[in-house]
């Protein structure tokens, strides 16, 4: 899996490249849009991550460049402006998501496989992990074999953990990624606790391990052994 | 009290003071003059008497002759020269009543070594008549002048002040936080044009530090946005290290906490400044009813972890022509500070009735007063968790639609009144 990181700010870049290159990705990255549109026009990428603003050019742009070209990469827009407005443009010249500074590393991540997941399947996708088998369309989930029905904020909570397995997620990540960023967090902390023990207990009775660990008030990591 | 009338009030004041002194001090001249007039006219009749005893050394009837009193009074023997003018009061017998005369009397020897005394007095009737009509007559002539003056004054006083006036309003008229400039009109006064100039060089600095400082908000709240995604982006590569211990992990989360909450501050600020500095400004018809719904549903989860009572009545259709952004913006905030400042198994009614939105809940009481918490960063103590932005930015969004909100507390309900009319 390739992944581009257009990012014009150094540090935020490495950290995203840090964090994508442990989910063995390879991922390069792009400071300036030049650099960009001239990495874009030469390889092929599976994904890029592209931030709006960049001090040479608009990220748009490049997106646009992309889709001139038809290229089946997966984009996702990542900008500081809160704006309704890039986010409609973004989205209607072809991007595939858009994600608002600041942003979870985890968040990031679960947006790429998902994209990932969907062009590289074509539809048919699904996500099979030890007992547990998922079709994420048909938003199923089964254990050995055996449908576990969930509630729409327990699924999305199982596939966010599957995104980032042996990751630690922070309370802060599950609830916007949950409930999006206006909710305020502090309420949110009970509900991602009731959500996680309700999971945890329907994937028990049907038979499935407990993947679901606790780190210390910080959050909880979905562990693969 | 308006100019004019300050300026009215002190113009008849004075003049009344001008008026009854002047009047006294000519009142008193007139008088002096008729005095003489009548002193005078006692003397020539004295001489004219003497004349007589002198000369013929007889004695005329006189009482009759001048329509005036004249007694003369002759002794055998000398008196000594003296004369004597005053004013005294004298018996009328037809009247039965005393009447005021100026009488002269004076005594002297006549040639053929007689004492005699003449007494004349002349009645001062026709004469106090007189000067009392002149005065009335003056008096009148005044007051009409007077009246005139005021009258001319006032308009006078009208025009030359109309250059204030305009100023007055064209700064009642001006909003800082709008872009339009003061706009003073000419005037030929140059006092007044020094005040329009200073003013206008007031107004033009004060807009343009208003406009930089919302500029700073602006650019403070996205500066400070990328190194907090730096940290925020480095405490979660950090946390992913399997080696930390506990106690090193507790002291991240609680960096991690802070950031967070640095992070949702900031967000606050800056959609204040954006709300501030206009930029939202499509507008579309909001179909409220929609809208309280579905986030009711997106709090659904918070109302029941407090056990709320919700009670909705949305069946009026009020559409208001706003941002839809801030539009959600409004009822999210709105609908969350009922849900977070509420007690537990507490009541939450919303209704959409006569063009107003109506959300009432249960909670604590405040300890300041209810205004106070549209203020940035404002927040009833309870929960310290929260920003203090949310009523700010509620305030905000309603203002640039001059929607009015009314925030009472009765006790423990708390209500939110928005009119959108």
């Amino acid at each position: 899996m390739k992944i581009l990181l257009i990012e014009d700010e150094k540090e935020l870049c490495r950290s995203i490249e840090t964090y994508l290159k442990q989910e063995n990705y390879l991922c390069e990255s792009a400071l300036t849009f030049g650099d960009a549109l001239e990495k874009v026009s030469m390889y092929v990428y599976d994904c890029i991550v592209v931030d709006i603003t960049l001090p040479d050019g608009n990220g748009l742009d490049i997106i646009r460049a992309m889709k001139e070209n038809k290229t089946e990469t997966g984009i996702i827009i990542i900008s500081a402006k809160n704006s309704l407005d890039d986010k409609i443009i973004g989205l209607d010249i072809g991007a595939d998501d858009y994600l608002t500074k600041p942003f979870h590393l985890s968040e990031l991540n679960a947006r790429i496989k998902s994209i990932i997941r969907r062009r590289n399947f074509g539809g048919s996708n699904e996500i099979i992990l030890n007992e547990i088998h998922i079709l994420p369309d048909q938003m199923q989930v089964m254990i050995d074999g055996n449908e576990i029905i969930l509630t729409k904020k327990e699924f999305d909570l199982l596939i966010f953990f599957i995104s980032n397995q042996n990751r630690v997620l922070t309370k802060e990540a599950i609830a916007e990624h949950l409930w999006g960023e206006e909710m305020d967090m502090a309420d949110s902390f009970d509900f991602i606790y009731t959500h996680i023990k309700n999971l945890r207990k329907k994937m028990l009775e049907k038979g499935g391990h407990d993947y679901i660990n606790t780190i210390y008030g910080m959050g909880y990591k979905f562990v693969i052994e | 009290m308006k100019l004019l009338t300050r300026i009215s009030i002190n113009y008849i004041a004075f003049s009344f003071i001008a008026f009854v002194i002047g009047g006294i001090f000519f009142s008193n001249v007139i008088r002096t003059i008729f005095y003489a007039q009548i002193d005078d006219n006692l003397r020539t009749e004295k001489l004219l008497i003497e004349e007589q005893i002198n000369y013929s050394d007889s004695l005329p009837d006189f009482r009759l002759v001048f329509g005036h009193l004249i007694e003369v009074t002759v002794f055998n023997a000398p008196r000594k020269a003296r004369e004597a003018i005053k004013d005294t009061l004298l018996f009328d017998k037809s009247t039965s009543e005393l009447v005021p005369y100026r009488q002269l009397i004076a005594k002297n020897t006549s040639l053929q070594k007689r004492g005699y005394l003449i007494r004349i007095c002349m009645p001062l009737g026709e004469t106090d008549r007189l000067i009392t009509t002149i005065i009335i007559a003056l008096t009148l002539l005044f007051l009409v002048l007077l009246a005139l003056l005021i009258y001319v004054n006032y308009f006078i006083s009208r025009s030359v002040w109309n250059p204030f006036y305009r100023t007055l309003e064209s700064l009642t008229q001006y909003d800082i936080s709008q872009t339009t400039p003061l706009i003073l009109h000419n005037t030929k006064i140059s006092e007044f044009k020094q005040l329009n100039k200073t003013l206008d060089q007031m107004s033009k600095k004060l807009q343009q530090d208003y406009r930089s400082l919302k500029e700073f908000n602006e650019n403070a709240s996205h500066e400070i946005q990328t190194p907090l995604a730096i940290i925020k982006s480095k405490l979660e590569l950090l946390i992913q290290n399997e080696a930390l211990k506990e106690d090193e992990m507790r002291i991240i989360n609680s960096v991690y906490e802070a950031t967070n909450r640095m992070s949702r501050l900031n967000q606050g600020l800056l959609l204040i400044s954006k709300i501030d500095n206009n930029q939202f400004p499509v507008a579309e018809k909001i179909n409220l009813q929609q809208l309280i719904e579905k986030n009711l549903e997106h709090f659904e989860e918070l109302i029941a972890l407090k056990k709320l009572k919700v009670t909705v009545a949305l069946s009026e259709m009020i559409e208001p022509e706003m941002n839809r952004t801030l539009a959600e913006i409004l009822i999210s905030n709105l609908l969350s500070n009922a849900i977070r400042h509420n007690v537990e198994e507490g009541n939450i009614t919303v209704r959409l009735e006569a063009g107003q939105l109506i959300i009432s809940n249960t909670g604590h009481a405040l300890t300041s007063a209810p205004d106070e918490l549209f203020e940035r960063f404002r927040k009833s103590d309870r929960n310290s968790e929260s920003a203090g932005l949310g009523l700010a930015i509620v305030k905000r969004i309603l203002n640039i639609y001059h929607f009015p909100i009314v925030y009472t507390v009765n006790g423990q309900i708390h209500q939110m009144k928005l009119s959108f009319r």
